[in-house]
């Protein structure tokens, strides 16, 4: 059974946060949860966002998403 | 005065064509920063390398797209464009300005940035160049509240869709361009403004197959009007052209305006052949049409398309990137575009594509090198759609279809010694 949004938000965290990566691409986060659709796992990692928990790092042709803190040139 | 010494920035004002360095230099007189452009445009030129950084985690809040990040790895010899960030602004359809709201913008944006715009980016946006992090908020403060305009798309997001003049200018428009982009820039307001996807996805929509805003070379799904019944022949006009009473091409290019030659630039330029004379009457094969709209550009007063008008669908298109350039690929030939049915049929096919694509795409790779990857005939499976004499480019270019167990009567269970029998060795 797919995890609950809050049990998702919690897992994209915990890897946004203690992963090797610091910048994620979204479907690095699919495998927090392999029974839940692309989209609402999308959903739950713009939330974070929101919550200011996470931030999006874009080069501007592709947005990845680091926890916050962890991106590259954040200082600025 | 200039700030800095450019003797090779200078060399690009020479010549009879307009000049960005003399548009910076007149600007950086309102805009101080822009003296500093021109001196690290300089410095790369001399140092045959660029100054700027790009990518970063500005933008404003609620917004995962829209503005890109820009530094200088030089910023205490060009502190004015130390933070040198790019902001994506939704253009109307079609980019019908009103000049009012054009002075406001360009009033904001001396305020808020360097007042360097570029009309349009390849995705069709309208583009403001350089501005602060700390200027972001209140920018987005002002064009939201006091303009009603939003930022576009970019990065891994939907990017702005465009669209062509369409029927609000263009007789030979199939559908209503400016329709369909605006009902599907409202519906994904939340793909457009933060990241959904494994890479950029761009959506464009011309009303003919003269595809003004190029969406088979540059959108991931390109809709394209095209219409399914016979061209309308207006045989009165085809005389017209040939007795010299009308211009070819509406008199656009005045060297061949008064020496028309219907063979030369009608007849033997069709790429399928289907069109010929009979006396003064023209003659066309409508089911060998590939409707690509160059006799009707040549005589648009005896030529208009038909009356059962929609679209063609194409997808995968792309710049270089990880493969070479793709044109889009024929995904579905005809389909009415309805606004009745707030573009119902368009609205599948996009999700069913996103919702493979989501899932089953790589990391920065596009819709048509997915589509590459996996095969036409995987593709148009998970599209849910029929293979068609119009998916086959040319013969024998495209992979094959074969047939699958389940598509043929008694799957592949056969006697193999009746075969032999029927073809011996």
């Amino acid at each position: 059974m797919a995890l609950s949004v809050d049990e998702l938000k919690e897992k994209i965290l915990e890897k946004a946060l203690k992963g090797p990566k610091a910048q994620l691409y979204v479907k690095d986060f699919y495998a927090c949860d392999p029974e839940s659709k692309p989209r609402v796992i999308k959903n739950a990692a713009n939330e974070l966002v929101k919550e200011g928990k996470m931030v999006f790092w874009s080069s501007g042709s592709t947005t990845m998403y680091a926890a916050k803190g962890r991106a590259k040139d954040e200082e600025k | 005065m200039s700030k800095h010494e450019t003797p090779l920035m200078d060399e690009l004002e020479n010549g009879p064509w307009p000049s960005f360095v003399s548009d910076l230099k007149r600007q950086a007189e309102k805009s101080p920063q822009c003296w500093d452009i021109i001196g690290q445009m300089e410095l790369s030129f001399k140092d045959r390398m660029t100054h700027w950084k790009h990518g970063g985690i500005v933008g404003v809040f609620g917004y995962g797209g829209g503005i890109i990040g820009r530094y200088s790895d030089v910023p205490d010899q060009f502190p004015g464009v130390a933070h040198f960030h790019t902001v994506r602004l939704n253009q109307p359809s079609s980019k019908f300005y009103r000049t009012d709201l054009l002075r406001k913008l360009c009033d904001l944006w001396e305020k808020r940035g360097s007042g360097m715009t570029n009309m349009h980016g390849s995705t069709g946006d309208l583009i403001l160049l350089g501005t602060k992090t700390e200027e972001l908020e209140p920018l987005f403060y002002d064009l939201t509240h006091d303009l009603q305009w939003d930022l576009g798309g970019s990065g891994s997001n939907l990017r702005t869709p465009e669209c062509c003049v369409g029927k609000a200018r263009c007789e030979w428009s199939c559908f209503d361009t400016q329709a369909l982009c605006y009902g599907l820039t409202m519906k994904y307001q939340d793909e457009i403004h933060r990241p959904a996807f494994p890479y950029k996805f761009k959506i464009k929509f011309s009303g003919c197959a003269n595809d003004c805003v190029s969406a088979l070379a540059r959108a991931d799904l390109s809709v394209i009007g095209t219409w399914r019944d016979n061209i309308r022949i207006n045989q009165a006009e085809v005389k017209n052209y040939l007795n010299g009473a009308s211009k070819s091409g509406g008199g656009a290019i005045p060297s061949r305006a008064d020496k028309f030659n219907i063979k030369a630039e009608v007849l033997d330029l069709c790429p399928t052949g289907c069109m010929w004379m009979e006396g003064d009457t023209l003659k066309i094969d409508d089911a060998e049409c590939t409707r690509c709209m160059h006799c009707l550009n040549v005589m648009p007063k005896a030529l208009r398309p038909g009356v059962e008008q929609g679209a063609s669908i194409m997808m995968g298109a792309k710049a270089p990137i990880l493969e070479g350039a793709q044109l889009g690929t024929m995904i579905i030939p005809f389909l009415k575009v309805d606004p009745e049915t707030e573009f119902e049929e368009v609205v599948e096919i996009i999700e069913k594509c996103w919702d493979y694509w989501m899932e089953h795409g790589k990391n920065r790779e596009r819709l048509g090198e997915t589509m590459q990857r996996i095969g036409l005939p995987t593709f148009l499976r998970v599209m849910e759609i029929e293979p068609l004499p119009q998916h086959i480019k040319e013969p024998r270019s495209n992979p094959y279809v074969f047939w699958r167990e389940e598509e043929v009567e008694g799957g592949w269970q056969r006697d193999i010694k009746e075969f032999r029998k029927k073809h011996a060795q």
